[in-house]
């Protein structure tokens, strides 16, 4: 099986990865930051995903618009739908213990799917623009012209959110915030309202996550629990809060994904990544917690 | 002269025969308050102090006895049950934490406090988060942190995380002081650090009460807190014990410490 494999169909892989890594990386952040700053598991992130993918095909079969400018559109509409969502929902449950939230926001995933089974239909949705099945080929390597795009844009926003979080005095006081809750507030900051702004961006990173999984893969209001293991699968690798880290692991996934669907047959890759999800929280040893000691 | 706690009218600070605010009522203080994590605990019970305008305060009493949820009440962490919290005779009881620095107050928190991942320059710039809007005042609070403490300019491209115990100790106390606070609440300052370090911690404490600013110190470290006190207080058990002028304790330090020791 290893033997039939050449090197340029290696090499495509690699690429391939490392341009589907960095959706994963964009997809995961938003999990990533809620967990990190504010201790909340939003496991209804992967619905607010889904959410964005739709947005992209509403606005394609509505408004002929392009995703690469529904992406741009998904940032300030998920924001809000975030800043919605912390302040009616998480900040009421931030006080409680942990599984309340971790209850509430299933409620949300519940609701949101159910929302969308309706709204949508099961049926599997693409999104059909002129270069959906256009590539580039360079040296015999043909890449994907959407998942070129696609990998653009995650890698812009992830670099714009990086830069956010170390070179502006917000982006210092969320990372206080997430450092040392307490010290933050003592030294004045709103944590309050810095939570609201984290959750405003996560979710927004979620949306755009949604519009280029979408310009990917196919998509169903029902498939994003598959997003939902990679995204946690991201955050137990990479560590929680830290951009870096994130971008690091969601590359590896991207790369342990592709190799292994070159090197295996098809139904293995999936019992690949989960089994590396086990791993992973096997080697953190105290599962998503254990990663909460790497800060920001 | 000192005093026990059961000599003291509950709720004594009221205004003077005149109508004006009498002394008791400038500075930081707590009036009745009981308070608790927990439904079923109390930890501090019908507890009275008063911080006096640019006096060092000492509160003391032995592990337990609800020294640091003192603070963390007084400073807005922890809303008391039933009380009030002062501020120049203005109550503040509710007012957030995130709140108190503009009002000219500062907490000292025990242990480790600094921000690890963030470098030196950018924890005082967490200081002064207040003053984010004005660039320029943000940066004269700075630098006049960085004339007060030379070696935090020294650090300042330094991760936090990366310095001593000590080291660590002067970010946090220089971070407190961007915003050059009036009223100064210390919790436990010498916790884990090296005696030398010790010995320059309550230097600085020293060197804040000679600049006549009002501050509140809980410390188990009896002696040096004693040495720096104007007017002490004790707690037991989460209430109020025996208070008085630092005179009336000196030579009573001993018998004070060796009861506590019992607990």
């Amino acid at each position: 099986m290893l033997t039939t494999v050449s090197l340029s169909l290696l090499v495509q892989a690699l690429v391939n990865g490392l341009l589907l890594g960095l959706v994963y990386t964009l997809i995961s952040l938003g999990l990533s930051l809620t967990l990190g700053i504010m201790g909340v598991v939003n496991v209804a992130h992967s619905t607010l995903i889904m959410l964005g993918s739709y947005l992209a095909l509403e606005l394609l079969q509505r408004l002929g618009l392009d995703p690469i400018i529904s992406a741009v559109i998904a940032v300030p509409v998920f924001f809000l739908i975030g800043v919605l969502l912390e302040r009616l929902l998480i900040s009421r449950v931030a006080r409680t213990s942990q599984t309340t939230g971790l209850l509430v926001l299933f409620g949300v995933l519940v609701v949101i799917e159910g929302a969308a089974i309706l709204r949508w239909t099961t049926d599997t949705q693409v999104l059909s623009v002129s270069y959906t099945n256009t590539s580039l080929t360079l040296d015999g390597i043909a890449i994907a012209v959407p998942r070129l795009i696609a990998a653009a844009i995650a890698l812009v926003l992830v670099l714009l959110l990086d830069t956010f979080l170390r070179s502006t005095l917000y982006g210092k006081a969320i990372r206080a915030m997430s450092q040392n809750l307490d010290a933050a507030r003592i030294s004045g900051i709103d944590t309050d309202r810095l939570s609201l702004l984290v959750f405003g961006l996560a979710t927004a990173t979620a949306g755009v996550g949604g519009v280029t999984l979408a310009m990917i893969f196919p998509f169903d209001p029902q498939d994003h629990y598959r997003w939902l293991a990679w995204a946690f699968l991201v955050v137990v690798i990479g560590g929680l809060g830290s951009i870096r880290n994130t971008l690091l692991a969601g590359l590896l996934i991207g790369l342990i994904e592709t190799l292994s669907s070159v090197l295996f047959p098809f139904q293995y890759v999936y019992f690949i990544v989960y089994l590396l999800l086990v791993v992973a929280l096997l080697v953190r040893g105290q599962g998503l917690a254990g990663s909460q000691s790497r800060a920001l | 002269m000192m005093r026990h706690a059961a000599d003291v009218p509950a709720g004594s600070g009221a205004p003077s025969p005149n109508g004006l605010a009498s002394n008791a009522n400038a500075g930081l203080s707590m009036r009745g308050v009981t308070a608790g994590y927990y439904s079923h605990d109390l930890v501090l019970n019908n507890v009275s102090l008063n911080a006096r305008p640019g006096k060092v305060t000492v509160l003391l009493g032995p592990n337990g006895s609800g020294k640091s949820t003192a603070l963390r009440v007084l400073y807005g962490l922890l809303r008391p049950r039933s009380g009030q919290i002062l501020l120049d005779g203005r109550e503040i009881t509710t007012v957030p934490p995130q709140r108190r620095l503009a009002l000219g107050m500062a907490l000292l928190p025990q242990g480790r406090s600094v921000f690890p991942e963030l470098t030196v320059q950018e924890n005082l710039e967490i200081g002064g988060w207040l003053l984010a809007r004005d660039r320029r005042r943000l940066a004269a609070a700075l630098e006049g942190v960085y004339a007060r403490y030379p070696s935090l300019k020294e650090w300042r491209q330094k991760q936090a995380g990366s310095l001593s115990g000590g080291q660590q100790r002067l970010v946090e106390i220089g971070r407190m002081m961007v915003a050059d606070p009036r009223v100064i609440l210390i919790d436990e300052p010498s916790v884990g650090l090296a005696p030398v370090i010790v010995d320059q911690v309550y230097e600085e404490i020293a060197r804040l009460k000679e600049e006549q600013r009002t501050i509140l110190l809980v410390d188990q470290n009896v002696r040096a807190a004693v040495a720096l006190a104007d007017y002490i207080y004790t707690l037991e058990y989460g209430r109020n014990n025996l208070e008085g002028e630092r005179g009336a304790f000196e030579d009573r330090l001993e018998a004070l410490i060796k009861s506590w020791l019992r607990f």
